[in-house]
């Protein structure tokens, strides 16, 4: 009952300026277009999600899973040790600490993408540390690959890692980790079977807020990618504006939503259940 | 143990210079004479009085914090209720309710942004404004904060706050005193989660903007055309540096020092 | 069929610019002709705030601008103001603009609110179909954006664009005879020309070494491999290819944009990116050719002093702004008069000197930095214009043919 108090207003808000708009759009995506290219509703029809089923897509589609997994799975390796000094290290400046993870990311997104191209273009930094350090002669290319895209979705999205991550070790008891090393007389062990079980809801969520992001993702795509990391988002956008067909772009973002949420509900299932079972 | 903190320290480190590589770039670049491209060719100040000359810009400025602190503000409260809500009740209806906090995330940008232009020009015959950005904006938040609240509560005993209540505390009592300052790091962290997504936002804001209504990011992409100009990066430097300087302050001030100094354990 | 017409008068207007400058022909003389045209000299109240901005006009110019005499210009443009001013109601407190950032000069917006105590707003898009997503059915709130030329029929159809009060145009005079009937608006009833352009190739001399290329070939030569750039735009990268295998850019034969889609297939793994950043590709050194909008090439020669520009032997694409005002517009006085301020010569000049765009204001050319002029790239001779084909608004089936593609070439 009480839940439902709680519940109320966020719920509310986003039936309201969620669910709604959202409908709009669902008409939309059954409507077509007249001579003018204005919508018309005259006939309403699936005909834009049968046309939407085309292979054409499949290989954006991929793409842009494997770039969120790996983006995901990255920023997990580098985010959770980092969130575990913070919370176990940091004492009284951990929301110091925490602000600095975040203060870069409250300068401009195109700017900070620009500082990394100058990182890594061919005559760039790195190139060049790599050259001085004798690593390599000619510089390597790094901007526009798949390589500069994942390390600068990487980067975006490590935030939305490392907050998660801090604020759920941080609510572990080192009691608890304490007795597990006792127990299983290595740091190793007591991870495995005491800190990773109990910071899984901290792990799905931090995993949820990186994956979930990174999928739509098609800016860093564009501006750090080159002629083969275009992603599904990119083309969802395309169908709306530069083709203008309404219908058809909601028609696709419909079915890319539905293909990831059910995707993501069996997972998080799955996840919570293998949490449930470890604790 | 000594050995194992120095060595994640020392990864700390380097997980830190990762972040801030491209600022020190962004800052360095900030002082260079070229006016627009990626070559260094020499040093200036230049950029700095011009921006305080560049009326759309900090126009552009003050409207994007003005959003983005009520999107905040709003997204937190509502966001935090809702973690909190889904992670203390077993109820019928919770899987829809995870479901609606999901689907937000998953939205693509142009498809949540075109929907809320539809939705107030059908509804209320508007074209953008600053408050059709603020429910825009509160509308993308809510979900990460919710996620991330979620995540602490979950773990958190709800007996305590009923135990809180058998002793005597209000309900407003209870919260304050005891369910507040145990997810508090969640609500921190949404928020600041929540101010970067609000102030980095173009798709969904460009739909939603109207008269007026120029964020930020509206006028760096705008600015693509004609090459972006380094006043951009000063305007970033100066954010950067105001923030850290206040944190510094609020810091020695002790503002920092909250009851997340120690992990709460579940007092038994 | 306008075409022949267009050599004879990019002729004219050469021939015209020539003379005036080697005639010196002053600022004030063309003004009061202006104003002898326009017939309101007398009745003119002399505003005193008034264009101020002549004198301070297109900085980058200041070398080249003939000096003027002060004083008598601002009573002239006034005087035009005034009249244009007298066919309508008096101007709103306000005008709303939706535009590129940088695409107008600060005088410019500044003459215009001191001259009619306006207080102009802007508000910015980064892409054009942000732009007519923006201004919907009806503006959307905006009295002002630029529209591209081939959108115009379509949003005059729709009903989204205020038909022009001639009678305000008073400065309509200053466009090139080739301008005053364009095809998407005859006899500019719904808009008025803005800036015009051409996409075409841009290299690194440095880079791109032995004999200059000409061909638009180049950007499929195994020699820059890694370093060749595309313009992420399907409809300029479709045109462009399709002109090199002589079809025409705007073709909706199946048959000849598949053959095209396999020449792109051919050229992708060369390609370092597909990107309408040029200005960031170019200068960042890893792009060494590419294909690119032919005024971004200033942007890039303040990093690259080398960097050349060329149209394709075989063709290349043109393509033109507008300004236009809309019919939910909020501002309908203050509108027309901004628009009719955009056509005067002073004003048109001092936006081509910012932004490297040659404007359709023939009268502006007196203004204009002779770099601007001189240059065979913004004002290209006739034969080469002769080769120049507009991009056009598709019809809603052929834009699926030309989007399917693109997206399998990209996916």
């Amino acid at each position: 009952m009480r839940g439902l108090a709680l519940l109320a207003p966020g719920v509310g808000w986003l039936a309201l300026f969620f669910v709604v708009p959202l409908a709009f759009i669902f008409v939309v995506s059954l409507g077509s277009r007249d001579e003018l290219n204005r919508i018309t509703f005259d006939h309403l029809s699936l005909d834009n999600y049968a046309k939407a089923f085309d292979p054409v897509f499949l290989p954006t589609f991929l793409r842009s899973i494997r770039y969120a997994a790996l983006t995901t799975v990255f920023s997990l390796i580098i985010g959770f040790p980092i969130a575990y000094w913070i919370s176990r290290y940091g004492g009284r400046h951990k929301v110091l600490l925490l602000i600095l993870v975040m203060l870069p990311f409250w300068t401009s997104y195109l700017i900070r993408t620009y500082s990394w191209t100058i990182l890594l273009r061919d005559n760039g930094v790195v190139n060049s540390l790599l050259q001085a350090v004798g690593v390599i002669d000619q510089p390597i290319i790094l901007m526009n690959t798949d390589l500069s895209v994942i390390l600068g979705m990487v980067y975006g999205f490590l935030p939305f890692t490392i907050l998660p991550l801090f604020v759920s070790i941080d609510r572990l008891d080192p009691n608890l980790v304490a007795a597990g090393r006792d127990l299983y007389a290595n740091g190793r062990g007591a991870f495995i079977h005491v800190t990773l079980p109990l910071t899984m809801p901290g792990i799905i969520a931090a995993g949820l807020l990186t994956f979930i992001p990174a999928l739509g993702d098609f800016v860093t795509p564009d501006l750090l990618g080159g002629p083969q990391t275009t992603t599904i988002a990119r083309n969802i956008q395309d169908l709306f504006l530069a083709g203008r067909d309404w219908p058809y772009g909601a028609a696709l973002g419909f079915i890319l939503m539905a293909v990831t949420l059910i995707g993501t509900l069996v997972a998080l299932r799955t996840l919570r259940r293998e949490v449930v079972g470890g604790e | 143990m000594r050995e194992r903190n120095r060595w994640l320290t020392g990864y700390a480190l380097l997980v830190y210079a990762f972040l801030f590589a491209p600022i020190v770039v962004l800052i360095l670049f900030s002082f260079n004479t070229a006016r627009r491209g990626l070559v260094w060719r020499g040093f200036t100040l230049d950029w700095y009085p011009k921006l305080f000359a560049n009326d759309e810009l900090l126009d552009a400025l003050a409207v994007t914090f003005q959003v983005a602190i009520v999107a905040v503000v709003v997204s937190t409260v509502l966001g935090s209720l809702l973690g909190l809500g889904l992670a203390r009740m077993k109820f019928r209806g919770r899987g829809a309710t995870e479901t609606l906090l999901l689907v937000p995330m998953l939205t693509p940008e142009i498809v949540m942004g075109l929907a809320l232009l539809l939705f107030f020009l059908q509804l209320f015959d508007a074209h953008g404004s600053v408050p059709q950005l603020w429910v825009a904006h509160i509308t993308f938040c809510i979900s990460y904060v919710a996620v991330v609240v979620r995540a602490r509560a979950t773990s958190m005993n709800a007996q305590l706050e009923e135990a809180a209540r058998d002793l005597g505390a209000s309900a407003w009592g209870a919260f304050r005193y005891v369910t507040l300052p145990l997810i508090l790091p969640a609500v921190i962290a949404g928020a600041l989660l929540a101010f970067s997504l609000s102030f980095d936002d173009y798709v969904v804001t460009t739909f939603n903007s109207g008269v007026g209504g120029s964020t930020l990011p509206l006028y760096i992409y705008g600015a693509i055309k004609f090459g972006v100009s380094p006043e951009i990066n000063a305007i970033s430097t100066i954010i950067v540096a105001v923030t850290a300087t206040a944190i510094l302050i609020a810091w020695r001030a002790g503002a920092f020092r909250t009851e997340s100094d120690r992990p709460v354990a579940e007092t038994t | 069929m306008t075409q022949q017409r267009e050599i004879s008068q990019i002729d004219l207007q050469k021939e015209l610019t020539r003379y005036m400058v080697e005639r010196r022909v002053t600022r004030r003389y063309l003004l009061e002709r202006i104003a002898l045209v326009g017939g309101a000299v007398a009745l003119a109240p002399v505003a005193a705030a008034c264009s101020t901005a002549g004198s301070t006009a297109s900085p980058s110019a200041s070398s080249a601008a003939p000096a003027t005499p002060a004083g008598s210009a601002p009573a002239s443009a006034s005087a035009a103001a005034s009249e244009a001013a007298a066919s309508l109601g008096p101007p709103e407190a306000e005008l709303n603009i939706l535009n590129w950032v940088d695409y107008l000069a600060d005088e410019v917006i500044t003459a215009f609110e001191d001259k009619y105590n306006v207080k102009v707003q802007q508000d910015f898009f980064s892409t054009t179909d942000e732009m007519y997503t923006r201004l919907g059915d009806d503006g959307g709130g905006y009295d002002i954006s630029f529209p591209i030329s081939v959108d115009v029929p379509d949003m005059v159809a729709r009903g989204v664009i205020q038909k022009l009060n001639q009678a305000a145009m008073t400065n309509i005079g200053n466009l090139g005879a080739e301008w005053s009937d364009p095809g998407y608006d005859p006899g500019n009833q719904y808009t008025v020309p803005y800036m015009w352009w051409t996409t075409g190739v841009g290299y690194d001399p440095a880079r791109i070494t032995g004999d200059a290329p000409t061909s638009s070939k180049a950007l499929w030569d195994q020699r820059w491999s890694g370093h060749i750039s595309m313009l992420d735009d399907y409809q300029e990268v479709f045109g462009l290819t399709l002109i090199q295998l002589g079809y025409s850019a705007n073709t909706e034969n199946t048959a000849e944009l598949d053959e095209a889609l396999e020449l792109l297939k051919q050229q992708k793994p060369l390609v370092r990116v597909y990107s309408t950043d040029t200005i960031t590709t170019m200068t960042s050194g890893d792009v060494w050719i590419g294909h690119i909008w032919g005024a971004d090439r200033y942007a890039i020669q303040e990093t690259l002093p080398d960097f050349a520009y060329y149209i394709p032997e075989e063709g290349g694409v043109k393509g033109s702004d507008t300004v236009a005002t809309f019919s939910g517009s909020p501002h309908p006085n203050a509108a027309q008069l901004f628009i009719n301020h955009l056509l005067d010569a002073e004003m048109s000049a001092a936006n081509t000197n910012l932004i490297y765009y040659m404007g359709p204001n023939e009268a502006a050319k007196e203004f204009i930095d002779p770099a601007i002029l001189d240059d065979p790239t913004i004002n290209p001779a006739a034969e080469i214009v002769d080769k120049l084909e507009e991009l056009l608004a598709l019809d809603q089936s052929v834009r699926e043919e030309y989007l399917a593609r693109w997206t399998e070439l990209k996916g």
